[in-house]
């Protein structure tokens, strides 16, 4: 027996399904039971599962993909429901008039106040998003003039397509998990495409997105009002399956549905999104005895998923049938950028203070094409601050960060990656969950016209490197010294006039310091002005031409590194005492 | 009259809303964790004085007050549960997955609430007899000195906690690094279990002394959560006494503008005046800027 299994196992690779076979096949089941097993009572709940994963698959867009805790996705879901309420109970208005007017209502509210909202992190917008779902809330059930107040509007029409009075049972059904798949369909391509890339380079690192060229508020606000538009497209739906609209559809618990569906089926997920909503809206017929508190079970649910299967479903489901890695692609040298002269960058008397602390105090510095510029200084001495200023990941008080004649001082990181300007980190973040290849890709996502041709040239970049090797690798686990060499290869396939970085030989070996001033040195040689921060002399002054020393946020020393050693002011910074 | 009438009720009110924020602030401090179940325990804390009240003996004169000790036990107890549960097997993760293992919890406890209990309004025991006094012409309600005379006791006590003893000493240290603490020798998650405890112990304190005047229902934890949040943005983020200023600060707003316009009209007030806040300071009214590091 058990050599029978292991023999299937040993098939098992062979049989190679397409990515999309999973979707396929539970895409069959579905159809199948409404078909042949659902009663009118089974077809009502399969219905609602269809409305709640149109909602979910639109959370999947800002929660999943945006990792942005979004908890006004119930409000917009209500919203869109009491516009098709009013609309078609009030006014008469037909499906045709009021499915549009359901996403467009959302949708403005969420561009609304999602330009101030989401510029918070975490939790300030996560109970701010909450803010708004109560503050909507309130005004319905205390506006019955136009909402019915607390015993809503009854008397919404049915959907009516192309002068066909869909009825209940079935067509219902059918329509509703219609909208389903076209908006899964949307979604699914979307989270694959370059927006789904960059929109999960936001929510696991922001701020190298930026520094990437991404857009970083762009992103998020799409992602928020598209998701807001699924959520008034499911909202309508609800509000046509039940022929009212009451204030129970901006309560809380639709919310927690959601977010329910969204985490068990699994994160960003649009498989994950469909597969939570089927089986969460079929799990209260298996606890009827909870009543109206099958929530509970949502609440175990969610609380158990979190803790134990942080993928969701769709997560177990991969690591049951894990998906072969696609195969690499061929390097591809991205177009050359034409060879710079002279000066790319003029730093010119910036200043930033933190509190009473004057971090950054009046540097200027110019970087030429080609060369090699050392910056050093004592712990705290500004050097990070500079970096960070010059990249625009902090605001400067004062002075001007010239590349030719525009002044990039205090602009958003995105742009001035745009203009020329790459960086590392003296931290390396590389997103856990990414392959080495994808994690290279993102810097090209804003630049190249496909995920392929990304591809393609942060394989290039790695291959320069001579990290090709690494490219299939996750990026979680990589030992420190290859984490460098990748966000290297990251920075590098910008293609940068400007290449900012940030102790790039700490923690390295003296052989891998040695290889690394080589490549730095190649990096250079193709007219690419580097900056680097280094508290290794003996790797940083023979690569330098040139060498900044600051302390206390002022330049204490300037000129070529052999001077830097015998100079008085420098030695009494380090030392701590006149010498 | 009226006016000093409902500034008494104000700062009751504020009193129990200090209690609910100190409780939140005091977790996020700790573990740099937003507790979406604050809210629900507050709840808790109100249910159990429900749930309590029969076994009450009836010839003392101080029937609720005498639950505030069973109250306290049960609640840190419950604390420690949350923390074991919702909190410590996700340390490692993104913060994310903190906030939707609360709001679980939450959604737990305030269902469970509704099976064990139905979903209308209930009142605990009144914390003394429950009858008025006559300040020379003010006529107060006994349950309003009582709330601010047990919340200044509760809130009293934690400051002597954490400035004056050992415990306490530790217990700050651990909320300012972890990382250095645990260097130091505090055992880091002790100390984050004993925060979690005292959160929800004062969470479930606030709840038992407002559900005599303001009834107790289920549902009742997602408007607490938003105004423990709007005190602790109010007062800065991390402040303590801050938090108790911002919670005083929204009761009396939320008593003065319920008394001329309505209860609906003054939380959607405080709700917008959220937005604002959030939207023009995140980092609290009075706290200093907040830096981002690269």
């Amino acid at each position: 027996m058990r050599r029978i299994v292991h023999k299937v196992w040993a098939l098992a690779p062979t049989l190679t399904l397409p990515r999309w076979a999973g979707e396929v096949i539970g895409g069959a089941v579905l159809v199948a039971y409404a078909l042949l097993y659902a009663s009118p009572y089974g077809l009502r709940v399969l219905t609602v599962a269809g409305v709640y994963a149109l909602a979910a698959i639109g959370f999947q867009i800002v929660f999943g993909l945006g990792g942005a805790l979004s908890l006004a996705h119930g409000a917009f879901f209500g919203i869109g429901a009491y516009a098709t309420g009013i609309l078609g109970s009030q006014w008469g208005w037909g499906f045709a008039a009021t499915f549009p007017v359901s996403l467009l209502v959302p949708l403005l509210l969420a561009l609304l106040v999602g330009l101030p909202v989401l510029r918070l992190e975490s939790h300030y917008f996560a109970l701010a998003t909450l803010g708004i779902a109560q503050v909507v809330h309130l005004l319905a059930v205390n506006s019955p003039a136009l909402t019915g107040g607390a015993n809503g509007l009854p008397g919404v029409p049915g959907i009516v397509l192309f002068g066909w009075a869909v009825p209940r049972g079935l067509p219902l059904a059918a329509v509703v998990w219609g909208f389903v798949a076209l908006g899964g369909l949307l979604a699914w391509r979307l989270a694959r495409g370059r927006w789904g890339r960059a929109l999960t380079l936001v929510r696991d690192d922001p701020l190298a997105a930026g520094t990437l060229g991404l857009d970083v508020g762009g992103l998020r606000l799409a992602a928020f009002a598209l998701s807001a538009v699924y959520a008034g497209a499911a909202g309508a739906l609800a509000v046509h399956t039940q022929r009212v609209v009451s204030p129970e559809v901006l309560e809380f618990p639709v919310m927690v549905s959601v977010l329910t569906i969204a985490v068990v089926g699994g994160r960003g997920r649009v498989a994950g999104a469909i597969l939570g909503a089927v089986l969460l809206l079929h799990l209260p017929e298996w606890f009827r005895f909870l009543e109206r508190s099958y929530l509970i079970v949502y609440g175990v649910a969610l609380l158990a998923t979190t803790v134990l299967a942080p993928h969701g479903l769709t997560g177990l489901l991969d690591r049951l049938l894990p998906a072969h890695p696609a195969p690499l692609p061929k390097p591809v040298a991205p177009p050359e950028a034409a060879v710079a002269r002279g000066p790319l960058l003029r730093v010119e008397g910036l200043t930033k203070g933190f509190g009473g602390v004057r971090a950054v105090d009046g540097v200027s510095l110019t970087l030429e094409a080609g060369t090699i510029t050392g910056l050093i200084g004592p712990n705290g001495s500004g050097k990070t601050t500079l970096v960070n200023l010059i990249s625009g990941l902090e605001t400067p008080d004062g002075g001007r960060v010239m590349m030719g004649n525009s002044d990039m001082a205090g602009q958003r990181p995105d742009r001035i990656a745009r203009a020329g300007i790459a960086r590392t980190f003296q931290a390396v973040s590389l997103p856990e969950g990414a392959s080495v290849l994808a994690a290279v890709a993102a810097a090209r996502l804003e630049r190249d016209g496909s995920i392929a041709l990304a591809e393609a040239h942060a394989l290039w970049a790695l291959e320069r490197l001579g990290a090709a090797d690494l490219a299939a690798k996750p990026c979680a686990g990589l030992p420190a010294a290859l984490r460098r060499r990748v966000e290297l290869a990251r920075a590098l396939a910008r293609q940068p006039a400007v290449l900012l970085l940030d102790e790039p030989a700490a923690g390295l070996t003296d052989g891998e310091k040695a290889e690394l001033a080589g490549h730095l040195r190649a990096i250079a040689a193709t007219g690419t002005a580097l900056l680097v921060v280094e508290h290794d002399m003996g790797f940083l002054l023979p690569l330098a031409g040139h060498v900044l020393c600051l302390d206390q946020g002022r330049p204490l020393y300037a000129g070529p590194p052999e001077g830097v050693r015998s100079d008085p002011a420098v030695v009494a910074a380090y030392l701590g005492e006149g010498a | 009259m009226i006016t000093l009438q409902l500034l008494v009720n104000g700062l009751a009110l504020g009193a129990a809303y200090a209690l609910v924020a100190l409780g939140f602030v005091l977790v996020l401090n700790a573990t740099a964790a937003v507790n979406f179940a604050q809210g629900d325990l507050v709840m808790a804390g109100g249910l159990l004085g429900v749930a309590l009240a029969p076994h009450l003996p009836g010839y003392l004169p101080l029937p609720g007050l005498l639950l505030l000790p069973v109250v306290l036990v049960l609640m840190a107890g419950l604390g420690l549960l949350l923390a074991a549960a919702a909190y410590l097997p996700l340390r490692r993760r993104p913060p994310v997955a903190v906030f939707i293992s609360t709001i679980a919890a939450g959604i737990i406890l305030q269902n469970g609430a509704s099976v064990l209990f139905g979903p209308e309004p209930r009142a605990a025991p009144p914390l003394l007899s429950g009858g008025t006094l006559d300040l020379g012409g003010l006529v107060v309600a006994e349950q309003s000195l009582a709330i601010i005379a047990v919340a200044a006791l509760l809130i009293a006590g934690q400051q002597w906690l954490f400035g004056r003893t050992q415990l306490g000493r530790r217990l700050r240290a651990t909320a300012q690094d972890p990382e250095m603490a645990r260097a130091c020798g505090v055992p880091v998650t002790a100390m984050i279990l004993i925060t979690f405890a005292l959160g929800t112990a004062f969470a479930g304190a606030a709840g038992l002394l407002l559900a005599n005047r303001y009834f107790v229902t289920p549902t009742a934890g997602g408007d607490l959560i938003l105004k423990a949040y709007i005190a602790v943005t109010i007062g800065g983020w991390g402040s303590v006494p801050g938090a108790v200023a911002g919670a005083l600060l929204i009761a009396l707003f939320e008593v003065g503008v319920s008394s001329v316009l309505s209860y609906p009209v003054a939380l959607g007030l405080l709700y917008a005046t959220l937005l604002v806040i959030l939207v023009a300071r995140p980092q609290g009214l009075f706290g200093e800027a907040a830096r981002r590091r690269a």
